[in-house]
């Protein structure tokens, strides 16, 4: 019924098997403190409710302000305004993510302070801005196209790899995890959506997503490069000692205030970016603007209470399974491992919103349900990978990270365009903050318990694994996307008789309603144009036809093609033109298997035809 | 009398269309088509928290009368229209145009018959994105009870920008359901509230509903929309 019990519900599925899962280990094999397990039960609860909250702000406010600002940026008149903007916002936003912070510092530390956390902060931070405004004015110019452009980024980064420590290897690619945090990936998808709202054109629906992808090489590459001018390669201390939190309640309510302080900051750049422009330029009505304040207030607050609940009630219960595991056989360990990564990833706040936007872009065309498990299947496997890496120690990271990549770029040439740019975010999408805390302190638990175990090296790594492996098999899912086969079974055309039931009535316009393939209605827009149209309005959906079938080869699911729907205001003389050279259009009848339904437009017209008129060429 | 052809009409929850579409194929519906699109909030409390918006799903078959009448009968049925809030359903008459039938050949209906059949209208107003709950408010205000809004998109037009675009300028597309004695009212309403007199404003037409299921008429006769 309502948005928010929506969202309530939705999480509640994604948080169940995570629950299921940790109550069932701690009944049979791992040994918890009562305290623990309550906590991570309120954990569970908060956890819920804040990014069921959480989720509805996002949609409030970061979905109309990044619409609003890649209106801005998309209708600059000079490429300098362009640059400037796209890079401010990648840089704003990476620069107040908490997460980096923390991860500044604790390279501060690994590096025995040659490397000064703030540094570190502001060059990745500039590293995403300078991505971010490749990856706009790519979007813009429609060319080169996505699948060369992320080649290319990663190419170099093939290069970066030779002259970095292993050590430098996980750390970069988990500062790629840390910048695309909960609240910085959202933003991103929505104006990535946004520009290519505005855009257009027939690849509208492969530039909706991408920016995310583009964005996260930002970190890895400034971080490479830091330590290559840097001449850092090593890895100094370890991993200060451990502290578990006390009782039950102390602990969340103690963590609050922090986190919502950090919460408050990551908020702002985007928020008085946005207010700046709003006072200076767009002047948006006060009921919308209403709308977004309080949106952002939701965001805030589900923010504050999804970071504490994982904090505090998760993080613990993380360590506790994963020194426990690790106690027993390794194959426990990397199952362990597989199944958390399996469905922990699915609880991701950018999971949720990656989810939505594609429904929302692809009109339902692509499950959703599709790409969760294929996640989930991506995530699941890295973890286990990282648990092998721990369990043993010549298995290297790159091992994996390199070839896994190098996989998905190739598979970027071959695979369904839209999933290419849907791959690419999927790794920045999937290493949020679950991962960073609660799969993250798993590997540290079980690290510790190994001797032979790094535990500031491994606990890097899983995140790069995380951050890699959703990118190689939502590629891999766009591959078999690409093979789809569409099925028409042969049917005798019999020309219908129709009578018209509308002719008739004293009438001057028409509505003509035009069914096509996705990708047509600008050729039926330039058709009927020629015959005398003046303007079209143009909807998304999907649809079935029992004369064609769209299945996917191997996992054998039904899809249902997308469709345009094309809506005409003709007057009476030449809504018959129209419609008669519209179907006499080869490639629109063969290729766009094209549909068209006419009725009368009633009375409206009647009472302002005149002025209808004019206003044809909406 | 020669069979009309009509389109089928469904307003639903997202994530229905699906179970709607199916129900459809088995009554003898070909095929549909699905939209995405989002009804209007009643309720005064989900309003002040911000929400504005439900997401719905809009499903359109081109279907027969005979079957289009068919499907009011068994949809309403299987997916309890007739309570509030399940949604709705509507007809409205189209042609389906064929490359052999030209615009003179076929004028052999009867008109009076279709006009007694309207029981409704179906008010269309498409307006750039962002007026169409302005256009919801004015339409409330002259008595509709609901509308539902569909994102969409014009035809290019270029532009000077820096990059070469054609900006497809995105719309609202509103519809609102609303009985035949009110047409009129909310049209007139809508016509000077967004001020589409002037040109690029948003145009605005009509379509004749021949039959509606799920409308639920309240005491002051007004129609409700199921899109509460």
């Amino acid at each position: 019924m309502s948005l928010l019990f929506e969202k309530t519900k939705e999480v509640l599925r994604t948080l169940l098997p995570v629950v299921i899962l940790v109550l069932l280990l701690c009944f049979t094999i791992v040994d918890v403190e009562t305290d623990v397990l309550i906590r991570f039960l309120v954990g569970s609860v908060l956890l819920l409710i804040g990014l069921s909250v959480f989720l509805f702000g996002v949609d409030l406010s970061m979905h109309p302000i990044g619409e609003y600002m890649s209106q801005e940026v998309a209708t600059s008149k000079t490429p300098i305004k362009i640059a400037i903007l796209s890079f401010l916002l990648g840089f704003l936003i990476t620069v107040a993510e908490p997460d980096l912070l923390i991860l500044g510092h604790q390279i501060q530390d690994a590096s025995g302070n040659t490397l000064k956390s703030t540094i570190i902060v502001y060059m990745v931070s500039i590293g995403v801005g300078v991505l971010i405004l490749l990856g706009v004015f790519r979007l813009l110019r429609g060319k080169p196209s996505y699948n060369t452009f992320m080649a290319v980024i990663y190419g170099i980064i093939f290069i970066l790899v030779f002259f970095v420590s292993e050590e430098f290897l996980a750390i970069s690619f988990d500062a790629s995890g840390a910048t695309t945090g909960a609240l910085t990936t959202p933003f991103v998808l929505a104006i990535s959506l946004g520009l290519s709202n505005i855009k257009g054109g027939k690849n509208e629906e492969e530039n909706s997503f991408g920016l995310v992808g583009v964005m996260s090489a930002g970190p890895i590459l400034a971080v490479m490069l830091m330590s290559i001018i840097s001449g850092q390669k090593n890895i100094h201390g370890d991993a200060g000692e451990y502290v578990y939190a006390e009782g039950v309640l102390g602990p969340i309510i103690s963590k609050f205030p922090g986190i919502l302080l950090e919460s408050l900051i990551a908020l702002l750049p985007i928020t008085i970016l946005f207010f700046f422009y709003n006072f200076i330029k767009f002047k948006i009505p006060k009921e919308e603007l209403k709308g977004i304040i309080i949106g952002l207030l939701f965001t805030l607050l589900g923010l504050t209470v999804f970071l504490t609940a994982v904090n505090s009630g998760f993080m613990d219960m993380g360590r506790i399974i994963g020194i426990e595991i690790g106690k027993m056989s390794p194959w426990i360990l990397i199952g362990t491992g597989f199944l958390m990564g399996l469905i922990v990833v699915l609880v991701e706040p950018a999971v949720h919103v990656l989810g939505e936007q594609i429904e929302e872009v692809t009109s339902g065309h692509i499950p959703i349900s599709l790409i969760r498990s294929t996640l989930s299947i991506g995530v699941g496997t890295a973890i286990a990978l990282s648990m092998v890496r721990i369990v043993i120690p010549a298995v290297k990271l790159w091992y994996f990270l390199i070839p896994g990549f190098l996989i998905a770029i190739l598979l970027s040439f071959i695979a369904d365009p839209v999933f290419v740019g849907i791959a690419y975010d999927a790794g920045g999408v999937a290493s949020g903050p679950m991962t960073a805390t609660f799969v993250l302190a798993f590997a540290q638990g079980a690290a510790t318990i190994i001797e032979t175990a790094n535990v500031l090296v491994d606990g890097f790594g899983v995140i790069a694994m995380v951050a890699m492996s959703p990118v190689l098999s939502i590629m891999i899912l766009g591959t078999i996307f690409r093979h789809k086969r569409v099925e028409y079974p042969t049917i005798a055309k019999k020309p219908a008789v129709t009578s018209h039931l509308i002719d008739e009535i004293n009438l001057e316009h028409y509505c003509i309603l035009v069914i096509v393939n996705r990708g047509f209605a600008e050729k039926v827009v330039d058709v009927a144009r020629q015959s005398g149209a003046k303007g079209a309005t143009i909807m998304r959906g999907r649809g079935t036809d029992e004369n064609q079938k769209v299945m996917l080869p191997i996992i054998n699911i039904e899809l249902q093609p997308e469709k345009e729907i094309v809506w005409f205001i003709t007057t009476t003389d030449v809504s018959a033109p129209i419609a008669d050279s519209l179907l006499n259009d080869q490639q629109l009848e063969q290729d766009g298997e094209i549909n068209v339904f006419i009725s009368p437009t009633e009375a409206m017209v009647r009472t302002f035809s005149t002025i209808h008129a004019s206003n044809d060429n909406e | 009398m020669a069979i009309i052809e009509t389109l089928f009409f469904t307003v639903v929850d997202r994530g229905k269309a699906n179970a709607v579409l199916h129900k459809a194929q088995e009554c003898g519906a070909k095929g549909g088509t699905i939209l995405l699109g989002e009804g209007t909030v009643q309720s005064k409390l989900l309003r002040k928290m911000g929400v504005t918006e439900l997401h719905k799903e809009i499903l359109v078959i081109s279907a027969s009368e005979e079957l289009s009448n068919k499907l009011h009968d068994t949809l309403c049925e299987a997916f309890s229209f007739s309570k509030r809030n399940k949604g709705i359903a509507f007809t409205v008459p189209f042609k389906r145009w064929h490359k052999q039938t030209s615009g003179q050949e076929a004028n052999t209906s009867n008109n009076s018959s279709y006009d007694d059949k309207i029981t409704h209208y179906c008010i269309i107003t498409v307006v750039d994105k962002g007026r169409g709950k302005e256009c919801i408010k004015s339409a409330k205000a002259a008595g509709a009870r609901g509308g539902t809004l569909i994102h969409a998109r014009g035809a290019g037009i270029p532009t000077d920008f820096y990059f070469p675009l054609v900006i497809e300028p995105q719309k609202d597309v509103v519809m609102i359901i609303t009985t035949k004695d009110k047409v009129s009212a909310i049209r007139e309403k809508i016509f000077s509230d967004l001020d589409l007199g002037k040109a690029g404003h948003g145009i605005l037409f009509t379509l004749p509903i021949t039959r509606t299921s799920g409308l639920v008429e309240n005491k002051s006769g007004e129609c409700k929309e199921g899109t509460s």
